[in-house]
């Protein structure tokens, strides 16, 4: 992916397995979040090709992309201020919703139905992450801890084969971090998708993630289990700086 | 809830009915303030599913409203002896005519709000205002220059000459040629007004309020996370601005056919910008604020009437209060942060 003359993700090249999660880490400006914008189709990349399912999500737009199962947060939440929680998160099923534009208007009996059957949907997910009390509130006004929560449900209402986090621990207090954690691993349990995570917080990426991959500067530079990530003398110059570089 | 609107509204249109049977007793002058409120209620509403649910800044409405008005009351004129051999002159016969040319005029509109729609809605906020804005003048140049339809002079109806001949002037070289004139005929009247706006109302409140609706405040809020939610921003920009359009053309035809006289000038930059205050006043996304800004803006002015030459720098004034002290509108709402969160 280039912007202009600046190349800012460079051969990337990873794969993610079926139900597996997978931690993605850099320092700052590595371009992990270009590679989301890849992925979902916010950028296109310039070279180079992502197969989904095999087959290449290059070409869709965003909203395509979602409709193909993957499904995103984003690093500076990005709710629907105007909205109900719930109102949020019912959002996330319009693109599978059967009565549309004139079925609305008519409220034919199908729409009543299919209202019914999304409003049950949405309240066994909000009761799930126990964001039930909450359903009426405006999204802005929850915690912020909720509202991280908030996006990741309002994700998986979208019913995604492949989820993307971006720094959801972000601004986290340690039992926020601890908390998100646990659900993280509760999600990929109940839904058994595949989660693919962007994190600085190491204790988070180390405490969940199954594989990590390490970008630096728009490049892998490393790609393993979680102890090996740790030790590898690459990830720890590229965080740590060199030590030596005095001498 | 569901049968609940449902009922209310066929049961609206019975009273708008029982209502309009009664009209001939209202006084002139009060029933032309009435009807107009109504259009503008029908104009505001439309607006307001573009600019306050779906974040559009369109600002462009006059331009819909002068298409559906204008051929609307062209098709009503030139193909009158058409109509009246059809349909008859009696109160069905007419019904129908109006019918044809109401939706005769709001899909020509909401086409041309397609047309306009698809390139200009990838702008955004004040680039999207300035286009919408040239379109609306574009439409009115081009009729100040239509002769079929007045051109600058305005249109109040057609001369059909025995040769066939066409014209809303008298051809100075058929003087003596017998003719027929036949004037914009007076089709709207309470009940065709109200009809809509108790249409408009129940067709935008079931729209927002049902789950496919959502994604036109999602637009609103947050593109791009509407867009990774799967939802398809353009199509649902498109949508509203189509069907605001419509509604727009149909205001134009009610307009035009009871005011029997149309020009160019009612659709000026003007009339656009009434329509937005209508929409900031009332609140951007509230039904109900923005239909009694409807009202107020109507009215106002008659009120005024009384210190004449005053008249608008008090109405600029009373708007300049208005928002000042209630930035968000009548009756728009603030996102209200809850304070006392964390004492729970």
């Amino acid at each position: 992916m280039r912007f202009g003359g600046l190349t800012c993700v460079d051969k990337v090249s990873t794969t993610v397995e079926e139900n597996e999660l997978l931690g993605m880490i850099g320092p700052n400006g590595a371009g992990k979040t270009t590679v989301f914008n890849m992925i979902t189709g916010v950028y296109d990349p310039t070279e180079g090709d992502i197969l989904f399912n095999n087959e290449s999500i290059v070409p869709y737009k965003p909203y395509e992309v979602s409709k193909k199962g993957i499904s995103r947060t984003f690093q500076n939440i990005r709710l629907f201020k105007s909205l109900s929680v719930k109102d949020n998160v019912r959002v996330s099923f319009i693109k599978n919703v059967q009565s549309k534009y004139f079925s609305s208007i008519l409220q034919l009996p199908k729409f009543t139905k299919e209202e019914k059957e999304i409003d049950k949907k949405i309240d066994e997910l909000l009761e799930m992450f126990d964001l039930l009390h909450e359903k009426d509130e405006y999204a802005v006004s929850l915690p912020y801890g909720d509202q991280r929560k908030l996006e990741i449900v309002r994700a998986l209402a979208t019913s995604p084969k492949l989820l993307l986090l971006d720094e959801p621990a972000a601004g986290m207090n340690p039992t926020e971090k601890v908390d998100l954690m646990n659900l993280i691993k509760k999600i990929k349990d109940l839904f058994s998708i595949s989660i693919l995570l962007i994190e600085h917080d190491m204790k988070v990426v180390m405490g969940v993630c199954e594989r990590i991959f390490v970008l630096e500067y728009g490049k892998k530079i490393a790609d393993g289990k979680p102890e090996e990530i740790r030790n590898d003398p690459k990830v720890i110059l590229a965080y740590l700086g060199d030590t030596h570089a005095g001498n | 809830m569901q049968v609940k609107s449902k009922l209310l509204f066929l049961s609206s249109i019975a009273v708008i009915f029982i209502i309009n049977l009664f009209a001939g007793s209202i006084d002139p002058y009060f029933y032309t303030v009435i009807i107009y409120i109504g259009i503008n209620m029908i104009l505001a509403t439309s607006l307001n599913l573009i600019n306050g649910y779906t974040g559009q800044f369109s600002l462009g409405h006059a331009g819909f409203m002068a298409i559906g008005g204008y051929l609307s009351i062209a098709l009503s004129t030139y193909f009158a002896p058409f109509f009246q051999r059809t349909f008859g002159t009696g109160v069905f016969g007419e019904s129908i005519t109006f019918i044809i040319v109401l939706l005769a005029g709001g899909t020509a509109a909401a086409l041309v709000g397609l047309l306009v729609g698809v390139p200009s809605l990838r702008l955004k906020g004040d680039y999207l205002a300035i286009t919408t804005l040239g379109f609306a003048e574009i439409i009115r140049v081009v009729i100040q220059n239509m002769d079929v339809i007045g051109a600058s002079q305005g249109f109040r109806g057609v001369y059909i000459y025995t040769n066939g001949v066409k014209s809303p002037q008298m051809v100075q070289d058929l003087v003596d040629m017998p003719n027929i004139f036949y004037a914009v005929p007076k089709f709207t009247n309470f009940f065709w007004t109200f009809l809509f706006v108790a249409i408009i109302v129940y067709y935008v409140h079931n729209l927002i309020n049902s789950t496919y609706g959502r994604g036109f405040l999602s637009v609103k809020d947050d593109e791009i996370a509407a867009e990774s939610m799967g939802i398809n921003t353009t199509k649902f920009k498109v949508s509203a601005f189509v069907t605001g359009a419509f509604f727009a053309g149909i205001a134009g035809v009610l307009y035009g056919h009871f005011n029997l006289y149309l020009n160019p000038e009612d659709f000026n930059f003007l009339k656009s910008v009434e329509i937005v205050v209508m929409v900031i006043l009332g609140g951007m996304g509230s039904m109900i604020g923005v239909i009694i800004a409807a009202v107020l803006l109507t009215i106002l002015p008659e009120f005024l009437r009384s210190v004449s030459e005053y008249r608008m720098i008090i109405y600029a004034l009373l708007l300049i209060i208005i928002m000042l002290t209630r930035p968000q509108g009548l009756f728009g709402f603030k996102v209200k942060l809850k304070k006392d969160k964390n004492k729970k």
